[in-house]
């Protein structure tokens, strides 16, 4: 069943209408407020379902998070980064004998006898996994087209295109974001949440952001909308008189929203306005929604995931069924200090998306809210010397109730850093950078299936799909990769 | 005073048949680089003395220069206009100096203006040197954020300053990311170094932010080691990669004028590949801090050798064992094999340097910060034109690259004034610093405790060097999504720290300092801690303003200039005097009271869009 498989038409016209309606400026503090129009979606009560991108900035190291496991792949691992004599730690390389307690256990073995488990520090990710309700996406990362070793490396880019700017932070962030480099304002986050606006009462609260600016969340209609850990941000001065005065409480509310002839002046004061329309209701509605689960402490990632599962603990006082949601931890650029500063990072990954499922189940909803990982690139598999440098393809989680867990999905990548022609070393692109062999937009795309985009509104909210999948005649990259429910 | 009065006295440099842009390199080197010039000239003191008309008629030059026809303020709003951008505020005494003296030569003194007491010194004074267990300020970054915002508050060479954060948000380090001993004294090294630098060569720069040790840490070229085959080691590419994509080229290739190069097919050309990378990498390998001078004291009570400040602020040092003795070739140039270290640096950087690239792209990015958010094609070309020649045959003349940005008739010019696209988001950091310069702010204390504000919700969301990465608080590129300048790809960096949050948590910041001024915990003391001292030790005097408090249309008259450059229209000023009169005050008023109103009219002002667009 999909959500949207209404008359087309009829729909896209509607978007254009409240698309048109976004941008009308500051008279409307909901400006999208649809069943207030009338024209709600028919979704019964009980219908939600989330989507959760936990973004790691700066490029997460594969290799030392979803380590390989059994002993030729781990003793090459170990060769590679550094590793001690008998399997101990050295160089980058975590000891074998630390791994065993996050050994990851799929229900059905990968081939060839390949194995991996979790970083140490990952025993919740573990637990998830090992328990059917988290996943691993092998070697994920952008791709325009499927790709080999051998057309990355020839000159022929009209029939095997690349991704723009590969191994730059800024640009490899959008990518993954939107498929486009920086300065692109439209993702494929945003995307979803255009063709799910007209279900949710409040449309500006489909797509909400608990962490910086990013172009995830932003649709051709659909707005990113911003709240802090601690919900949204009361103006003060425009709910309480400013220095006693009411005139000037008045006079701060006029100034701050009113429409401005000069673009930038009116476009801060749109988001102003915004902001303010949107607050009591926010403010109201998480008053009401508290979760018991414990999230850990001084764990930003687990504030701004305790703040979703709030919001999706008030969906009803919010008017959403269908929501979109961004959170991010920064830090893994580590080309040093990669074994001191790894660990506590991926330990707060684990500790927060761990609380945040349990969350879900408190709430009723585990099986409706789906959170996954993304990161600007994997990294090198080579040490340099304290670290690794920026790579490609990379290893990503799926978590939640409707994820098909304990399992693995795409390809196990050889390990290897070598420049030979034999077959192991054709799935990086230098020092370990791994080749993807699943793209971003297949990974996208079989959450957005499971979220209720219909097949034939896929392509555009992925433009690169079109090279994928059976119709493309690529049954080998398909546009489901099968791993929900 | 005429810019083609100085050239009276300029050596012929320039070619009267050159293009516009080389024209004006030629002028600008005339008209504001060189004290060297003045001093030729014997001039130095009145500017416009040296020929010609008297400074200050309010006369602009002809159409005879394109691209700086205006050279002097005739209004209070004008020369207020231009202190903005070459500066953080206007004072009275600045606005009349600025309309008697006239942009260039006002700018020209300043620029050789001698740089105040710098952050190093100043955290040295205030005993944020010693070594303690009870303070370990070592192991802390918090006076490295005190010591900021006291030099962007209180240095008395406002414009080199300006400059200088300007380039911070180009060459980046961010605080948050130092995780070393003496961290503090580190940010501070880097920041003076941006200071020195300011009005300097851009080479020199470039060597200085390369060999500087916070930035050895951030970027990781502190401690690179060569190569190793048989362990698989790889030098570190971060450096070699961010020195390219963000300090000197950019992503592609550019024209003169900014506009991005294409191949036959329309595909952007690019400047560099992963294999330039892989190549330059070697280049930066063998450096680490230069402990040498370290004299180590002991601190007794967690038995820990604490090394003194001096490795901070020395460049980092080559260890030859340690650097790759592989060729390395990167566009077009080549490191031979077993070229010395030293060597090997001057090489890359020397070609990174002389890339065409380096005018448009570092240029650009100075215009955005300083005036624009998106200049005309043709105003880049000006200045890259004279960053890539002052007029005396110098390349990389920051000095004269500067002037370029301020001096030009696309920032001068009333047009800009007037087009609904123009200016650029005012950035918090400059909106704080703005409102101490403007309004005396003083630290009863002298503790000068303004922490880290980049909490978005309560604070500025944004804090001096505390970027969030080596991408700067926001990227030159940004388009705001979702807004009318997204279907026209139109950037508006700044925005990218505008969302539902920190819209309100500026405001509910400001509401509280306006009034009340920064409250400070334990000002009585250097280190970070609480005691029956705690309260606003950090408030702005308001003198001049609270003369006007009786005069609810003249004192925001005043903030109008001021602040706002005279930008804030006449239909919002009324909006503002109106809401000040519905509280009464009189003479007789009690301080609180007109302190009140005062604080109103400051806050409505600097939360109006008409004062957050910089125009």
């Amino acid at each position: 069943m999909h959500l949207l498989d209404f008359d087309k038409h009829s729909r896209r016209s509607f978007l254009r209408r409240s698309g048109q309606l976004a941008l009308s400026g500051t008279a409307l503090p909901f400006a999208l407020n649809l069943a207030a129009m009338g024209e709600a979606a028919a979704f019964d009560a009980t219908d939600y379902k989330a989507l959760v991108c936990v973004f790691f900035y700066g490029g997460n190291d594969y290799a030392n998070t979803v380590v390989t496991y059994d002993d030729p792949g781990y003793n090459q691992y170990s060769t590679i980064r550094g590793g001690g004599a008998g399997q101990t730690a050295g160089g980058i390389a975590i000891a074998k004998s630390a791994l065993g307690a996050t050994l990851l256990n799929p229900t059905t073995p990968l081939p060839g006898g390949r194995q991996y488990a979790l970083h140490p520090a990952m025993t919740g990710m573990a637990n998830l996994f090992n328990t059917g309700k988290a996943a691993v996406q092998l070697n994920v990362g952008p791709l325009v087209a499927p790709l080999t070793k051998a057309q990355y490396l020839g000159s022929d880019r009209t029939t095997y295109p690349l991704p723009p700017k590969l191994f730059s932070h800024n640009d490899q962030q959008s990518i993954w974001q939107s498929s486009s480099p920086e300065g692109s304002t439209v993702g494929w986050g945003g995307k979803i949440g255009d063709l799910a606006l007209s279900g949710n009462s409040t449309s500006l609260f489909t797509c909400i952001n608990v962490t910086g600016n990013a172009v995830l969340l932003s649709g051709d209609s659909a707005l990113s909308y911003q709240v802090s850990t601690n919900g949204a941000v009361a103006i003060n001065g425009v709910k309480n008189n400013v220095y006693g005065s009411s005139a000037v409480k008045t006079a701060l509310a006029t100034l701050i929203q009113q429409p401005r002839a000069h673009t930038l002046e009116n476009e801060y004061n749109k988001v102003t306005a915004r902001a303010i329309g949107a607050e009591a209701q926010i403010s109201t509605s998480l008053a009401a929604s508290t979760v018991s689960t414990v999230f850990p402490t001084g764990n930003s990632l687990g504030d701004q995931l305790k703040l979703v599962a709030r919001l999706i603990g008030a969906r009803n006082g919010l008017g959403a069924k269908r929501q979109v949601f961004l959170v991010s931890i920064g830090g893994f650029d580590l080309h040093d200090n990669l074994i001191a500063q790894h660990p506590a990072l991926l330990g707060k990954v684990s500790d927060a998306m761990t609380a945040f499922y349990n969350a879900t189940v408190e709430l009723g909803v585990a099986n409706k809210v789906t959170a996954f990982t993304a990161s600007d690139f994997g990294r090198t598999l080579a040490s340099n010397g304290d670290g690794s440098d920026h790579g490609w393809g990379s290893h990503h989680f799926m978590v939640g109730g409707a994820v098909k867990g304990a399992a693995f999905y795409g390809t196990a990548p050889p390990v290897s850093v070598a420049n030979t022609a034999s077959a192991q070393d054709q799935w990086h692109v230098g020092q370990g950078r791994l080749l993807p062999t699943t793209a971003v937009d297949q990974y996208a795309a079989t959450m957005a299936s499971w979220f209720g985009v219909a097949d034939s509104e896929l392509s555009g909210i992925l433009p690169n799909l079109r090279r994928f999948g059976t119709a493309a005649g690529r049954p080998d990259y398909p546009t489901n990769l099968g791993f929900m429910a | 005073m005429r810019v083609t009065e100085i050239m009276d006295c300029e050596l012929a440099v320039g070619d009267a048949d050159a293009d516009s842009a080389h024209a004006n390199a030629a002028k600008l080197s005339t008209a504001l680089a060189a004290s060297a010039l003045v001093a030729a000239c014997g001039g130095g003191g009145g500017g416009g003395a040296t020929t010609g008309t008297a400074p200050g008629t309010g006369t602009t030059t002809p159409a005879a220069s394109p691209g700086l026809t205006y050279t002097t303020a005739a209004t209070d709003e004008e020369a207020s206009r231009f202190l903005l951008q070459a500066q953080f505020s206007a004072s009275d005494a600045e606005i009349a100096s600025v309309r008697t003296k006239g942009y260039a030569t006002w700018l020209r003194e300043q620029m050789a203006t001698p740089a105040g007491t710098t952050g190093f010194t100043w955290l040295d004074q205030r005993g944020y040197g010693t070594i303690s267990a009870t303070t370990n300020y070592y192991d802390n970054s918090y006076p490295g954020d005190y010591m900021l915002w006291n030099q962007l508050m209180t240095s008395g060479d406002a414009v080199r300053k300006r400059m200088a954060l300007a380039l911070s948000e180009f060459f980046v380090v961010s605080l948050s990311g130092l995780d070393f001993s003496w961290r503090s004294h580190a940010i501070a090294a880097w920041w003076d170094m941006l200071s020195t630098n300011a009005f300097g060569n851009y080479r020199n720069l470039l060597q200085d932010v390369t060999l500087n040790p916070a930035m050895g840490y951030y970027l990781n070229v502190k401690g690179n080691l060569k190569e190793n085959v048989a362990t698989n080691r790889a030098p570190d590419e971060n450096y070699g990669r961010e020195v390219m994509q963000l300090f000197t080229l950019g992503l592609y290739q550019l024209n003169l004028d900014g506009s991005v190069k294409l191949d036959a097919n329309g595909i952007k050309l690019e400047t560099y590949t992963q294999i330039d990378i892989t190549n330059i990498a070697r280049v930066f390998t063998g450096w680490d801090f230069d402990q040498t001078q370290n004299v180590n004291t002991l601190e007794p009570v967690n038995n820990r050798n604490v090394p003194n400040t001096v490795f901070t602020r020395l460049p980092m040092r080559l260890t030859p064992a340690n650097h790759s003795t592989l060729a390395s070739t990167f566009f077009g140039a080549t490191v031979p094999a077993n070229t010395d270290g030293v060597a090997a640096l001057k090489i890359a950087l020397d070609t990174l340097f002389n890339h065409p690239n380096v005018g448009p792209f570092f240029g650009k990015q100075m215009i955005q910060r300083l005036v624009t958010s998106n200049p005309s094609p043709a105003y880049v070309a000006r200045v890259a034109s004279v960053f890539n020649n002052n007029g005396a045959g110098v390349r990389g003349d920051l000095q004269a690259m500067f002037a370029a940005v301020l001096l030009d008739d696309e920032a001068r010019a009333p047009a800009g004034l007037t087009q609904p696209g123009f200016g650029k988001l005012r950035e918090p950091i400059v909106r704080l610093v703005q409102w101490g310069r403007t309004f005396g702010i003083n630290s009863a204390r002298g503790s000068w405790k303004i922490g880290d504000l980049s909490n978005p919700a309560t604070q500025l969301g944004q804090s001096p060097l505390r970027s969030p990465s080596v991408f700067n608080f926001f990227r030159p590129g940004y388009v705001p999504p979702s807004t009318a300048l997204s279907a026209s790809q139109t950037p508006a960096p700044e925005f990218q720290l505008v969302n539902e949050s920190s819209v309100g948590g500026y405001l509910n910041a400001m509401q509280t300092t306006i009034r009340n001024g920064i409250f400070v915990n334990a000002p009585d003391l250097p280190q970070s801690t609480s005691n029956t001292t705690n309260g606003y030790d950090i408030t702005a005097a308001y003198t001049a303003e609270l003369a006007l408090v009786l005069d609810t249309a003249a004192l925001v008259k005043r903030l109008n200039v001021l602040l706002c450059a005279g930008q804030m229209s006449a239909a919002n000023q009324i909006l503002i005097v109106n809401a000040l009169n519905g509280t009464v005050v009189t003479s007789t008023s009690a301080d609180g009271v007109k302190r009140d109103r005062v604080a109103a009219a400051v806050l409505l002002v600097m939360a109006s869009s008409e004062y957050l667009i910089q125009k």
